[in-house]
């Protein structure tokens, strides 16, 4: 609305200013309904799903159902095997995404020297993330699987995952140093620390906040990931488990596990959906309960860490 | 006969002249570039010990470019070079040299910034860091210094019983004086100060005035302002500087009083552009 | 000095403001002393009455000036030649009122002296004019110099000073000698001292003018110097 000031003389301007606020008005009011229509609507679509999804899997769920293998006869199986084999291949991913994922952050940020070749490095980066799971799964099988023979296992798993979310793990961690102002590493800097001791001692410390809700975020998605979990080739019937990592006897760790095969999650109800019987779909609606159990856990944990920091740090 | 008091400037009268001040360092020649630009031209200046000396001069003159010469700043930033000399006595090394390790010069020289950055620490973390970086571990030896410094800078009553709070809790002059603590802690011979007071208000820039004269007594102090009664009130030593030369350097109170160049006084009175 | 306009206009004006008082009250001293010679020498008692009520004026400004230059110190923080003007101004003011009380006391004795027709009585010292004249010429010349801010005009007055002081003693030597031969000439010959030492006074001032403008121009503070030291240090500035 451009009405022109006009001094409040005659009352026909008034007039005229106010039928311009009015139909102002109304456009203002159209517009937050029909934004709060589509919000409404897609918030209960997801809110049925879900909904379904609960009834159908939440009286499904019992300890046995947690601690029971999978089975021929739908009312004894379990997830066991899936959940734990889930477990350990986040737990690879971590161990593999994070010190490549962090490092290559910190060094892209701090060290690199800005020139074609680390802008090339960074689009490619970036890139990555836009790539199809599936073709890591391709790319693990002919890489780990056979070319250095890991076979299909607990590590092919998680270091394919992790190639997966290295993407968001490094731009995530840059853009929490990059959060960091240049007046605070200029000080430690004009302290007399070396540049190590200024990632080490500051950088890190103060974007802890950031990189940690990245991993999170990075383990979110490889928890779900099905694609190329199953190129490379996991076992969809798996009534074992894979060696403990911890044993009670010396050397009380063992790698064993790591090269056993698994079977996730995703597969499991991948596996279960795909069966006839009614009762296996009810099985595979309280496996997903699960996973999205785990996948909301894990992001709520992710946006508490920003809040924490968020109150700790203000620059 | 009563010689003549010469109030300021004018040439030799009876007498032998007062012994010159020892210098603490001496800019020789210093040029500096950001690539092709050059941003300091051939500044030869005094900085003499245990005095406080003033940098004044308009917007983009160049002196908080030769302040960060001082300890080796630019060294962080790509395209920079510097040529000439700053000589720091009594040792007489050139820390400009690339021989010598820009960590080194750092560790001798502290430095205060324009808006107050202590470290998203505790009191006395940010206080103790320079030693930590010195490789201090003593719990006894930190917390002695810790407490001296916080005392040099006029810091210690409000702070002693809260050291394990945040800095960050603490309003914009006491954040300033934690940056100064934080700097005096590792016993520097040179303090740079880079505006030190334009983000505070006048309650806090007196105060942190007041430091710098108390302070002078036993650090020497380079500071940059743009607040020429600043300058006026805090400096034993004026520098004007403008589009990267040393136009005059005097006492301050010959530059305020009867300044030798016409563009200082200019400057000085406001008859800038 | 400097040349060229403050940032600010104002302060600009205000300056020249002082400066032109200044130079407004010293026509009004230097007019004052001319006319309170020539009044006293003359027996002219109406120009008499017209030097001691001008007096008010120079008062007036004096306050006037003094309120002016406060300002400008609280407002604008002089520094440099502005500082040095503001600074000898305010001294510059006080030696010209002080000059026109002398003045005052010029026009006083010569209706006195007149009124009660001591005249036949009256010794006559044509050195009392001349150093009136000396008296007056220096005052103008410094007022000069301090419109154009010039060192060397200024110099010499110092040194002119010597003279005046010197003629008054000349003139002292001489009353001191009628009051001897004729006793009944004593009161006048107190009265004619009293003038004389008005003058000398009014030279003093003068001098210390050109001091200041000494001070204001080149920043060198010569009071208490002899003239060849004067000399010497502002053929440098």
């Amino acid at each position: 609305m451009t009405a022109v000031m006009q001094p409040a003389v005659e009352r026909p301007d008034v007039q005229e200013m106010r039928r311009l606020v009015a139909a102002g008005k109304r456009n203002q009011l159209i517009f937050a309904m029909t934004g709060l229509a589509c919000t409404i609507f897609a918030v209960l679509v997801l809110l049925a799903a879900f909904l379904d999804l609960l009834f159908d899997g939440l009286p499904r769920l019992s300890w046995e159902f947690m601690t029971n293998f999978p089975s021929r006869r739908a009312t004894e199986a379990g997830i066991l095997s899936a959940w734990v084999g889930s477990a350990m291949v986040m737990l690879v991913t971590m161990l593999a995404a994070v010190p490549i994922g962090v490092g290559a952050a910190v060094y892209l940020e701090e060290y690199a020297k800005k020139n074609w070749v680390t802008d090339l490095i960074e689009i490619n980066v970036t890139n990555l993330a836009g790539v199809p799971s599936i073709v890591y799964g391709l790319l693990a099988l002919g890489l780990f699987v056979y070319q250095f023979g890991f076979g299909e296992s607990v590590l092919t798993a998680g270091l394919t995952l992790a190639l997966l979310i290295l993407p968001i793990v490094i731009v995530s961690s840059r853009e929490a140093l990059r959060a960091v102002p240049g007046h605070i590493r200029e000080a430690a800097y004009a302290m007399g620390a070396t540049r190590w001791q200024m990632i080490s001692d500051h950088l890190l410390p103060y974007s802890r906040g950031g990189i940690l809700t990245g991993i999170i975020l990075g383990m979110a998605e490889a928890i779900g990931q099905t694609a190329p979990i199953i190129t490379i080739g996991a076992l969809t019937f798996i009534a074992f488990l894979p060696p403990a990592p911890i044993t009670g006897e010396a050397p009380f760790v063992n790698f064993a596990w790591l090269w056993s095969e698994f079977t996730v999650l995703p597969i499991q109800m991948y596996n279960w959906v795909s069966r006839p019987d009614k009762a296996f779909q009810l099985n595979a609606a309280a496996a997903g309960v699960i996973l999205l159990a785990m996948t909301l856990v894990m992001n709520g944990l992710a946006i508490y860490l920003r809040y924490q920091v968020r109150k700790k740090i203000k620059w | 006969m009563v010689s003549i008091d010469l109030a300021v400037g004018g040439g030799a009268t009876a007498g032998a002249e007062a012994p010159r001040p020892p210098l603490k360092a001496e800019a020789r020649g210093l040029d500096f570039m950001y690539g092709d630009f050059k941003a300091l031209k051939a500044i030869d200046m005094p900085i003499h010990q245990n005095k406080v000396t003033a940098l004044i001069g308009p917007s983009g003159c160049g002196k908080s470019t030769f302040l960060r010469c001082f300890n080796r700043m630019h060294d962080l930033y790509p395209n920079t070079r510097y040529s000439g000399e700053i000589r720091l006595l009594p040792d007489d090394v050139n820390i400009l040299a690339k021989s010598v390790d820009p960590i080194e010069v750092r560790m001798r020289i502290g430095m205060v910034f324009q808006k107050p950055n202590p470290f998203p620490k505790s009191i006395y973390e940010n206080v103790a860091y320079g030693l930590r970086v010195r490789g201090v571990r003593s719990k006894a030896v930190l917390d002695e210094k810790v407490e001296e410094a916080l005392r040099g800078a006029a810091l210690w009553n409000e702070a002693k019983d809260r050291l394990n709070d945040l800095a960050f809790e603490m309003s914009g002059g006491q954040q300033q004086r934690l940056c100064i603590a934080r700097a005096l802690a590792t016993d520097p011979e040179l303090l740079l100060f880079d505006e030190p007071t334009s983000a505070l208000d006048p309650i806090a820039t007196a105060s942190i005035e007041e430091l710098m004269t108390e302070l002078s007594a036993r650090v020497t102090i380079l500071v940059v302002t743009h607040n020429m009664q600043q300058a006026a009130r805090v400096s034993d030593y004026t520098a004007y500087m403008y589009l990267g030369e040393l136009i005059e350097f005097g006492e301050t109170d010959q530059i305020f009083i009867k300044p030798k160049r016409k563009e200082t006084e200019d400057y000085i009175t406001g008859r800038f552009g | 000095m400097a040349t060229g306009e403050h940032s600010s206009r104002v302060y600009d004006q205000e300056l020249e403001s002082i400066r032109s008082r200044v130079l407004q009250m010293g026509g009004l001293v230097e007019s004052q002393v001319r006319m309170a010679i020539d009044c006293f020498e003359a027996g002219d008692l109406a120009a008499a009455d017209r030097v001691i009520q001008s007096d008010r004026r120079v008062n007036e400004l004096e306050v006037e000036l003094d309120r002016a230059v406060n300002n400008v110190i609280a407002r604008r923080q002089p520094t440099a030649g502005d500082l040095r003007m503001i600074m000898g101004v305010t001294k510059i003011i006080t030696d010209l009122e002080r000059s026109g009380d002398e003045s005052t006391k010029i026009a006083r004795a010569a209706k006195w002296v007149h009124e009660k027709q001591i005249s036949m009585r009256l010794p006559r010292i044509p050195d009392i004019r001349i150093s009136g004249d000396i008296a007056s010429g220096m005052l103008r010349r410094s007022l000069d110099s301090f419109a154009r801010l010039d060192v060397a005009a200024a110099a010499p007055i110092i040194r002119d000073d010597a003279g005046v002081d010197e003629r008054f003693r000349a003139i002292l030597r001489q009353l001191i000698t009628f009051m001897m031969e004729d006793p009944r000439t004593i009161s006048a010959s107190i009265d004619l001292i009293w003038v004389a030492k008005a003058i000398e006074r009014i030279g003093d001032h003068a001098k210390n003018i050109a001091e200041h403008v000494i001070f204001i121009s080149a920043g060198m503070d010569v009071r208490h110097a002899t003239p060849d030291e004067v000399d010497r240090v502002t053929a440098q500035a």
